[in-house]
């Protein structure tokens, strides 16, 4: 009777659990303010933001990066930039690493520690800085000088930033071949289950965009000896990696190239240097006609989801078993289980000897589906501890993926009433950047989850037994059941993110006369339809800078 | 029963040091003297504009210009302060710098200020004003502003070196005045300040 009881209670448990997982995957605030903006809701997508996340709290860096993104697109650049610099100076706080708030994510889970950010932040907030600034010079032409320097001083800050990054990863000096040494240390890091080159050469190790902006910026503003170095910087990022690594156009080589050409002959005394290049690159143009650069942030970044798994322990093969949980629409149940599969299923060869030795045959044929862990002769160890005790009712592991990148744009194009003057290619794509970096910490997300979890089981199990709860009766199995529970709810993944980044950056560049100038970008998306956006440019000097965001669903007649 | 007591024991402590933890998050202003350098970072503050200011100007003081103007003219020189471009990593106020060196000339009593072109204009409007509004007694004439004699200009630069947790700020004020008639440069001065700033990589 006591048996049934409990079997009955281990399978409510289950269905718990389930119901528990399904009602995860809610959309973010931050994602419905983005939604809000791209509909032109400026002030509900502000109130989202201040009633979701605090300026104090856990999620302050948060709070700083969507406010700062919605003041820019409402044109507030100096709140933007407000907001920016307080997100800027919470990342410099994150250098030093609480070890309570580290303990208190162990004991709980992520989503209650901190939230600090990707490493790819930075050059994003100094980027946005620039480029605020860069909008305030051209609104208010009697401090353009000023606002120009301050557009600066974001690079200079940049510069910083990216040269110790350099420093610790090797950047993009060399062209990447399979043999490099990095790719070696891949080989041997890299989990058994992934595909041999999934996790290869995707590391955040420079920031070929950033230099080109700041090239832009130091020319706009006659600092064309900075601009120089930007632009070489920029064209060997790009050509030794980068390009390929983020999916980007050619013209990102070939127009930083000619850049870099340019600002050496309008600096002078670089003409040897500029001979070499012209050399080397016959087809090179060099240009000294005054020039626009348009840069065009395009949608949305990806969202970044959950996924769970039913952590078990198994005594007849003597192994801990992660069983994926598919849940949501049959879209993400689809990504969840293409995500399951390429990072973290037994679908290696050694993974299927494995089942095939530890489990019965039918393990091989679930190892995609399934995620085995032998214990062999830790097997009496892990008992002994408590926690094979601790997972007789199983435990949630969750982890974060991101849904595919998907950007329906046939093309974007600048026009001049009825002439085409360019075509916009992409110069930097924050959604693969995202997805690099998901991919990259999976493992490690994986390895801290499972951890995690354990040791909330062991904790809680140990509770139990000092209260003197015993778990081989009722009420024993009652609290482990509770426990179990809330350890399950509070292993939720951290999806975190900064969400109203754009997907992708475009950017054309092309000679243009002074003064003030109507233009049109054009964007064409796969469903034919176009979306416009106009406005007076003003040229000045031999470099003019237009940014603009534009978002794939806003209303036809707001964009 | 033993551990029952323990658990008891390890919970109270446990709920103790929380509450100690949230007790540390409190909030304390006070009022402290202007002059007191407050350094919570490397960057440019207060007191190293006052500073430099403060020894460019005494620098600049020393230089044969001074004398050279007395001796040629009854009037002390009057300087006008043209621009300071902050081309550091850092986001410089230049205006309250320029302030700190206009005080620390003006302190010496050696030299006068003449306003820049903005405040000129303000100025004249105010002056346009008086001849509609103000009495002719109490009215200032027009025409009879006080040309400045030399122009002050220059650049704040920065260099950064930084590695883990340690970065050290190197800070280079470079200003040079002009003879404004015959544009020769008669000072030019410099000033350096370097910051070495160390941060742990943990803490509680």
């Amino acid at each position: 009777m006591k048996i049934h009881r409990i079997i009955s209670l281990k399978q409510s448990l289950y269905c718990f659990f389930f119901i528990l997982l399904s009602g995860c995957n809610v959309t973010p605030a931050n994602k419905s303010a983005i939604l809000q903006i791209e509909q032109g809701q400026f002030n509900e997508a502000n109130k989202t933001i201040k009633q979701n996340y605090s300026a104090v709290g856990k999620n302050r860096l948060l709070y700083e990066l969507e406010l700062a993104t919605i003041s820019h697109l409402n044109g507030d650049y100096l709140q933007s930039n407000q907001h920016l610099t307080n997100a800027k100076s919470h990342i410099e706080s994150f250098y030093t690493i609480s070890v309570s708030e580290q303990a208190l994510a162990m004991l709980s889970g992520p989503t209650f520690a901190t939230y600090e950010g990707q490493k790819y932040y930075l050059p994003l907030v100094h980027y946005m800085m620039a480029i605020n600034f860069n909008a305030l010079a051209q609104s208010q032409p009697s401090m353009r000088q000023i606002h120009l320097d301050s557009a600066q001083v974001e690079m200079k800050q940049l510069d910083v930033y990216l040269s110790q990054l350099k420093t610790n990863t090797g950047g993009y000096s060399k062209e990447q071949t399979d043999n490099s040494l990095t790719d070696a240390i891949y080989k041997i890091l890299q989990p058994i289950s992934a595909p041999s080159d999934l996790l290869e050469n995707i590391e955040y190790k420079d920031d070929a965009f950033a230099h080109f902006v700041s090239g832009l910026l130091n020319e706009q503003n006659s600092e064309l000896d900075a601009a120089r170095i930007q632009y070489e910087r920029a064209n060997q990022a790009y050509s030794m990696g980068f390009t390929k690594q983020f999916g980007l156009a050619n013209e990102t080589i070939t127009l930083s190239r000619a850049n870099l050409a340019r600002v050496m002959q309008l600096a002078g005394g670089y003409q040897n240097e500029l001979n070499e290049l012209l050399d080397k690159h016959p087809s090179l143009s060099v240009s000294d006609s005054p020039q626009l650069s348009i840069i065009q942030d395009l949608g949305i970044a990806p969202e970044k989801k959950q996924f769970n798994l039913l952590l078990r322990a198994e005594r007849n093969s003597k192994s801990l078993i992660m069983y994926p949980v598919f849940i949501g629409t049959a879209r993400e149940k689809r990504e969840q289980q293409h995500w399951f599969q390429m990072l973290y299923a037994d679908t290696s060869l050694f993974d299927m000897m494995q089942n095939y030795i530890m489990g019965d045959i039918g393990d091989v044929v679930l190892g995609s589906v399934t995620k085995r862990i032998p214990l062999g002769s830790l097997w009496d160890d892990a008992e002994e501890i408590g926690l094979i005790d601790a997972l007789e009712y199983g435990g949630r592991i969750s982890v974060s993926y991101l849904a595919p990148p998907k950007l329906p744009i046939r093309k974007t194009e600048v026009w001049q009433g009825n002439k085409k003057l360019a075509e916009l290619t992409p110069f930097h794509s924050i959604s693969q950047l995202a997805l690099q970096q998901a991919l990259a910490n999976a493992q490690s997300e994986i390895r801290v989850a499972f951890t995690r979890e354990i040791v909330k089981a062991l904790t809680t199990q140990k509770a139990i037994r000092a209260a003197g709860a015993d778990q081989n009766n009722l009420l024993g199995s009652f609290v482990k059941i509770a426990s179990t529970a809330v350890n399950a709810i509070t292993a939720s993944a951290d999806t975190r993110q900064w969400q109203s980044l754009p997907a992708q950056i475009r950017v054309a560049q092309f000679n243009i006369e002074p003064g003030l100038q109507n233009l049109t970008i054009k964007t064409t998306l796969n469903s034919g339809r176009v979306i416009q956006q106009s406005a007076n440019i003003d040229i000045q000097g031999s470099m003019t800078i237009w940014h603009t965001r534009t978002f794939l669903n806003a209303p036809v007649n707001s964009q | 029963m033993h551990r029952k007591k323990n658990f008891l024991t390890y919970s109270s402590l446990l709920l103790t040091g929380t509450l100690m933890l949230g007790g540390c998050q409190s909030t304390e202003v006070k009022r402290v003297d202007s002059n007191q350098e407050i350094a919570l970072s490397d960057n440019w503050n207060a007191k190293d504009s006052q500073l430099v200011a403060e020894a460019m100007v005494n620098d600049m003081l020393t230089f044969p210009w001074v004398n050279d103007h007395l001796k040629n003219h009854s009037s002390k020189p009057a300087i006008i302060v043209q621009s300071v471009r902050n081309k550091s990593h850092q986001h410089i106020t230049v205006d309250t710098f320029i302030n700190d060196l206009k005080r620390a000339i003006l302190r010496t009593g050696q030299a006068d200020f003449v306003a820049n072109s903005s405040i000129r204009a303000e100025i004249r409007e105010e002056r346009k004003d008086q001849e509609l509004n103000a009495s002719i007694e109490t009215q200032n004439e027009m025409g009879q502003e006080q040309g400045a004699d030399y122009a002050l200009s220059g650049t704040i630069n920065s260099f950064v070196d930084e590695q883990g947790g340690q970065r050290v700020t190197f800070y280079q004020v470079d200003l040079r005045l002009i003879d404004m008639t015959s544009n020769r440069e008669v000072w030019n001065g410099q000033k350096k300040i370097q910051k070495h700033q160390k941060r742990s990589r943990f803490g509680f």
